[in-house]
């Protein structure tokens, strides 16, 4: 015998329409309109958990999105999703469902060897007990907790649903399609303003789904069919308005078919009718299967067609919970009230009547009896009868769901008259209407989202006022009434009465957690872990605040109620990810040769956001191998690598030169139409921002390059200067980062090369000295031709638009053939540039000033340039700063590693050192390991011998300091 | 030596257009884009000149015979056409960006769905109508977004991540369509 | 959060980049003042509410530009002209 039956009539389920599910491997039948925790009752499954400490059988409490007991895992595979409420999931053919937190099954469960144990797992009991003896126990014993008290578990495989994120826009969010949310979103949506709807059921409708009897249908769906018929109004279906942020920006999670969708939804308002939760009530053995909350009970019954088996026992202490005895009684099932109050409403006692129910006042529930699932209630006070039962339903009263009014920081009221939580107030755009206010009644719910729509649209200067909304036909609501016990520890029995199911914490934990101490609702949570479990208290935080309240002498008014946060409900963070996975994690940044290096044999290595030619096949297999070759293919003959990457940035307007002399320490001012030169730029605290080549083109522009890392850093700061500050020079920044590529031409062969690329230029030294620059027009393009040198042998840079970087390429590598011209990735531009000396983005870390990296000469001593003046403090002067030094292996066997600690030969090996290696490399020219660091002091240790330390592989090896400017000092060779 | 001539390459010519019953992303090049800056309104004249009528404020554009002007900045025009626009005088700071930008046309039934799934912009029809333009972020790169038809876009995306935009864009096109 | 462009309209902060106070003035260029220069660079309020501030459109028309913020309630309340 099941505690639920089927009836034959009535409900929203389709009859004629059969679903197959799996339920732990079981092969089960439900119908199109089902939940799957309908399907389960329907099955005759009333136990579907266990609970999270004393794994006690439980059943489902709701049949809503509060639901604490009833927590499946969904799907299968990389498809499935752990900790859903069954009573949110609707029934779908194929549906694949399994249980949680017990083995082998819930019915079944080996581990309730915990509930014999029960006095151990009281309020702070993890702390209490699992922190001792040793400093690190909580250490060891978390592990075997966490799988006795499992929720579900996330599987490690890559998630193979697809969630997205969408932005929406809309004058009028509405929140919740029950009365109040649908009459808002149809006034709002008559008027002609841009709507969004979102229901977190798969239907439509909030309360009046869980309504009997024809007229409130036939309004829900003539309202449906309206809305649906305006092309202003967007319906969202299990869609949950998941937190309210800055702006009016609310996130609401959908579940589709495939996956969750994301709305970032910018409303100019937004309306709350977000409805109430009902509250259980508290009592000895109050989460046996087969005790619900009085609502749930009557969706079950209205919405799902599921009535007990024979008897059910209503607990209450206010009048809503009449309506579900009511609709019992009529479905032909024997009803008993245990009443709280003295004395319940004579229009109610009356209906009682009528329909043969029997009412017990003055009395509450002392106990439930049976074994995994309900047989039998004994009252409490003086009726101390017991009664048999397939289900209690109770009402402890309706909490409004305030959770997104304090999103922003609004605190929650408590309101006396409903003994319960009220919006504190609304940030700007928001309202509220229906019961998420405190106004329980159908006909205060349509009249109060009518006039928040109306307020919602004067507040967006829509002034068209639309056609009053039509409530449904009912009987005018009657007063609600309430009467909150006043001892709400007034538990008879010894048995355990929860407060919070899904973290089994019972009253006695409150009475245990204010005995030791935890007064505040803050501290109570956190010690009991009241409110922490994933339905973040639904059901139980507004009963503890109570209890505490009482524990102390205090109103709950006076105790105050904790912070709700987003998101309302679960949320996965893959939801939040959306498709910013993988690949999409962030945006890969291609040179325009990526397609002709993936083509001939590179291989790529992430630097920042840009995959750039890391070695090339040619010259071995291994970056080690390869990079070697690369060099000495550039010491001794010509190379070509790729340097698109660079930021480049065209500065225009007549006073172009005096912007560049004011942000670079060098000048600028005169720099010859044809001449690039090397300039540092610094911030205004006198650190070194950024360096790069700038060349002229004309009296009034510049071809400005850059780092690769710093590109967009200076390009808005250059604004910022231009924008903010100096907004009397005429001049225009531009990024030509993506407009020109170019490339490397290097070695001693690099002019050879030029000439057989470009048989008409002259390229002579006497016509293209060092440093400068010339454009030529080739190919049906400009050509820009740079003699610089960033590896310090004779070298070029050929850029052009990027468009015809590719092409350019090859005809230059096809052109200088015959010299052996190969290409050469970024492990050997790097490391060529490493036995030159020069500083790159290693040492460039924003911590060090001109004279760190040895470049304090190139300062101008007269002109202003920015970040002079604090540059010259005077311990940015101070001899023991960090500077650039050169670093020889002195140790030929061993290896040198980037990122070691440098100490002082005597110093002891401890600590942050004197300096680190900042970038290191094999050099082809000395035959051995050398390195750049910055070092305490720099080259007044010149020819010094200490020690590099890395401690990760715990090696030491000697270096010497000596001059950063490995090869060519004199600077012959890029002179040639 | 023979005249060499230098072929131009499409940051996308690794990939093929997407099309889907009621999506279809597909590169559109073959444009030209040259950006006009100056100073004060004075280079405003000649520009008119050489390219038609000037969008008034910023985020406005021009439909011109030969040339669609966009209205990038309070002093700097977006030009788009055939060919780069001709005789303009000192005053107008040219800068040519063809190279610099690859133009994705995303078109169907879906597109603006596919958008708002994009950018925070709102794409409704009733506000982002054809003749709008928005400069804005696709996968946190820079992109103007031009509505050509009723529900036809041009993204105008940087080069070097016009790959990464791409397949941001048909990723999402899938995931609509699956 | 969403920022009032000047230039592009209402826009979501992603779009933005943030340039911190705008309340104080830059010393001059070359003023070779380096107490007014370490005032300007290393001190700052932290105020609790209103505060004028820098921000750029940089993934849209990339102008600077200041504006009035609450930063306690992230309220905006203008751009400063």
């Amino acid at each position: 015998m099941t505690a639920f039956k089927r009836l034959d009539t009535g409900g929203r389920i389709d009859r004629s329409r059969t679903l197959t599910f799996t339920y732990d491997g079981q092969r089960l039948f439900g119908q199109v309109g089902d939940t799957l925790a309908s399907a389960l009752l329907a099955n005759g499954k009333m136990v579907v958990g266990r609970s999270f400490k004393y794994h006690r059988p439980r059943g489902f409490l709701s049949a809503g999105i509060e639901e604490a007991n009833g927590l499946f895992t969904i799907g299968e595979g990389n498809r499935a999703e752990p900790n859903i409420p069954g009573t949110m999931v609707p029934l779908v053919d194929g549906l694949v469902a399994r249980s949680q937190n017990a083995w082998p099954s819930p019915a079944f469960d080996l581990m309730a060897v915990n509930s014999l144990a029960a006095p151990l797992f009281g309020a702070g009991f993890y702390y209490k007990t699992f922190m001792g003896p040793f400093k690190k126990s909580w250490m060891f014993y978390e592990p075997f907790i966490r799988k006795a008290a499992g929720m579900g578990k996330a599987d490690a495989a890559k998630d193979g649903a697809r969630h997205d994120v969408e932005y929406g826009f809309c004058d009028v969010l509405v929140v919740g399609s029950g009365p109040a949310g649908l009459a808002a979103a149809l006034a709002a949506g008559r008027a002609g303003a841009k709507v969004i709807l979102a229901e977190q059921d798969a239907e439509p409708g909030g309360s009046l789904l869980s309504e009997s009897g024809d007229t409130l249908e036939r309004w829900r769906a003539a309202t449906l069919a309206e809305l649906q018929a305006l092309a202003n109004v967007t319906l969202l279906v299990r869609a949950t308005a998941q937190g309210i942020y800055d702006g009016n920006q609310v996130v609401v999670s959908q579940h589709l078919a495939n996956g969750q969708l994301l709305h970032v939804v910018r409303a100019r308002t937004i309306i709350l009718a977000t409805g109430a939760l009902e509250r259980p009530l508290v009592f000895s053995n109050n989460d046996r299967p087969g005790v619900m909350l009085a609502s749930a009970l009557r969706s079950y019954l209205n919405r799902f067609a599921l009535a007990p088996a024979a008897r059910a026992v209503i607990a209450t202490n206010n009048d809503s919970a009449y309506a579900t005895a009511f609709a019992l009684a009529e479905a032909g099932v024997a009803v008993t009230i245990a009443e709280e109050r003295a004395v319940p409403a004579g229009d109610l006692l009356a209906q009682a009547a009528a329909l043969g129910i029997a009412i017990f006042p003055n009395a509450g529930i002392a106990d439930t009896l049976g074994g995994n699932t309900l047989k039998a209630v004994r009252l409490k006070g003086r009726h101390s009868v017991t009664i048999e039962c397939d289900v209690l339903a109770m009402s402890g009263g309706w909490n409004p769901a305030v959770h997104l009014t304090s999103h922003g920081g609004i605190r929650p009221r408590y309101d006396e008259a409903i003994a319960a939580f009220v919006p504190g107030g609304f940030a700007d755009g928001q309202f509220g209407a229906g019961a998420m206010l405190g106004h329980f009644g159908l006909l205060a719910a349509v009249r109060d989202g009518e006039g928040a729509a109306r307020s919602a649209l004067t507040r967006c200067g829509i002034s068209k006022m639309p056609a009053a909304v039509e409530p449904p036909a009912v009987r005018d609501d009657r007063a609600y009434g309430i009467a909150v016990a006043a001892d709400p520890f007034a538990v008879t029995v010894p048995g355990k009465a929860f407060v919070d199911f899904q973290h089994d914490v019972t009253a006695k934990d409150i009475k245990v957690a204010h005995q030791e101490g935890y007064h505040s609702v803050e501290h109570l949570k956190r010690y009991t872990t009241l409110g922490m479990a994933t339905d973040q208290g639904k059901t139980s935080n507004v009963n503890a605040l109570a209890m505490m309240a009482a524990l102390r002498g205090l109103t709950p008014a006076e105790a105050g109620t904790t912070t709700f946060r987003p998101p309302f409900s679960p949320l996965t963070v893959g939801a939040l990810a959306g498709r910013s996975v993988g690949r999409h994690f962030r945006p890969t940044r291609r040179s325009p040769l990526h397609d002709w290096n993936a083509k001939n044999g590179c291989t790529f290595i992430e630097a920042g956001p840009w995959m750039r030619a890391w070695y090339y096949d040619w010259a071995g297999a291994t970056p080690q191998e390869a990079y070697v070759k690369e060099m000495e293919l550039v010491r001794k003959g010509v190379g070509l690598a790729d340097v698109s990457t660079l930021g480049k940035i065209d500065v225009q307007g007549p006073d172009a030169a005096e912007f560049l002399n004011r942000v670079y320490v060098n000048g600028f001012a005169k720099l010859p139409v044809g001449k690039a030169r090397y300039g540092v730029m610094l911030n205004d605290d006198g650190l070194v921002l950024d360096d790069g080549t700038t060349s002229r083109i004309s009296d009034t522009q510049f071809y400005m390059t850059t780092t690769t890392a710093q590109a967009g850093e200076v390009m808005s700061w250059l604004e910022y200067l231009l924008q903010c500050h100096w907004t009397d020079l005429k001049v225009h920044v531009s990024s030509l980062t993506d407009e020109w590529g170019g490339m490397a031409v290097s070695g001693p062969d690099s002019r050879k090369a030029l000439q057989l690329a470009f048989p008409d230029a002259e390229v002579s030294t006497e016509a293209l000295p060092y440093m400068g620059v010339k454009d030529i027009s080739f190919g049906g393009t400009t050509v820009r031709i740079l003699r610089l040198s960033f590896s310090g042998e004779l070298a070029y840079e050929v850029h052009c638009p990027a468009n015809f970087v590719t092409a350019l390429w090859e005809h230059i590598l096809k052109a200088a053939a015959p010299l052996g011209i190969k290409p050469y990735g970024l492990e050997a531009l790097a490391s060529l540039r490493i036995e030159k000396g020069h500083v790159a983005g290693l040492e460039l870390d924003h911590r060090n000033s001109l004279d760190d990296l040895g470049l304090g000469k190139m300062a101008a001593k007269e002109k202003p340039y920015i970040g002079k003046e604090l540059r010259l403090r005077e311990n940015m002067q101070a001899p023991e700063r960090w500077s650039l030094v050169g670093l020889e292996l002195m140790e030929p066997e061993k290896k040198l590693r980037g990122g070691s600690i440098l100490f002082a030969a005597t110093d002891e090996i401890k600590g942050h050192g004197r300096g680190y290696i900042t970038s290191v490399t094999w050099s082809t020219e000395l035959g051995k390991f050398i390195a750049l660091g910055l070092y305490n002091g720099g080259l007044r240790h010149e020819g010094e011998e200490i020690t590099a330390a890395f401690p990760l592989k715990n090696e030491q090896v000697k270096l010497k300091i000596v001059s950063p400017h490995f090869i060519d000092k004199e600077g012959a060779r890029l002179h040639a | 030596m023979p005249e060499v001539m230098l072929a131009a390459q499409s940051p996308l010519e690794s990939v093929s257009a997407f099309t889907a019953r009621d999506i279809s992303i597909r590169e559109e090049a073959g444009f030209t884009l040259t950006q006009v800056a100056g100073f004060g309104k004075a280079f405003e004249r000649p520009l008119a000149a050489a390219v038609g009528k000037l969008p008034a404020k910023v985020g406005a554009l021009q439909v011109n015979e030969a040339f669609t002007v966009f209205r990038t900045g309070p002093q700097q025009f977006w030009c788009v056409g055939d060919v780069p626009p001709q005789g303009l005088p000192g005053e107008c700071l040219v800068t040519p960006l063809t190279s610099s930008r690859c133009r994705i046309r995303v078109e169907g039934a879906l597109a603006r769905r596919l958008l708002a799934r994009a950018a925070a912009i709102d794409f409704d029809a009733r506000s982002f109508k054809p003749g709008h333009f928005a400069m804005t972020g696709i996968h946190h790169t820079p992109v103007l977004i031009h509505c050509v038809g009723d529900n036809a876009f041009h993204i105008y995306a940087m080069r070097t991540f016009a790959l990464a935009v791409w397949e941001w864009l048909v990723d999402a096109g899938e995931g609509m369509v699956a | 959060m969403r920022i009032p462009c000047p230039h592009c309209g209402e826009r979501d902060v992603s779009e933005f980049r943030y340039g911190g106070d705008a309340s104080r003035q830059r010393p001059a260029h070359g003023t070779g003042d380096l107490k007014a220069w370490h005032d300007y660079t290393f001190t700052f309020d932290n105020p609790k509410g209103p505060h004028t501030e820098h921000w750029q459109h940089v993934l849209g028309c990339r102008q600077w530009f200041s504006l009035n913020r609450n930063t306690a309630t992230n309220e905006i309340t203008g751009v400063v002209e």
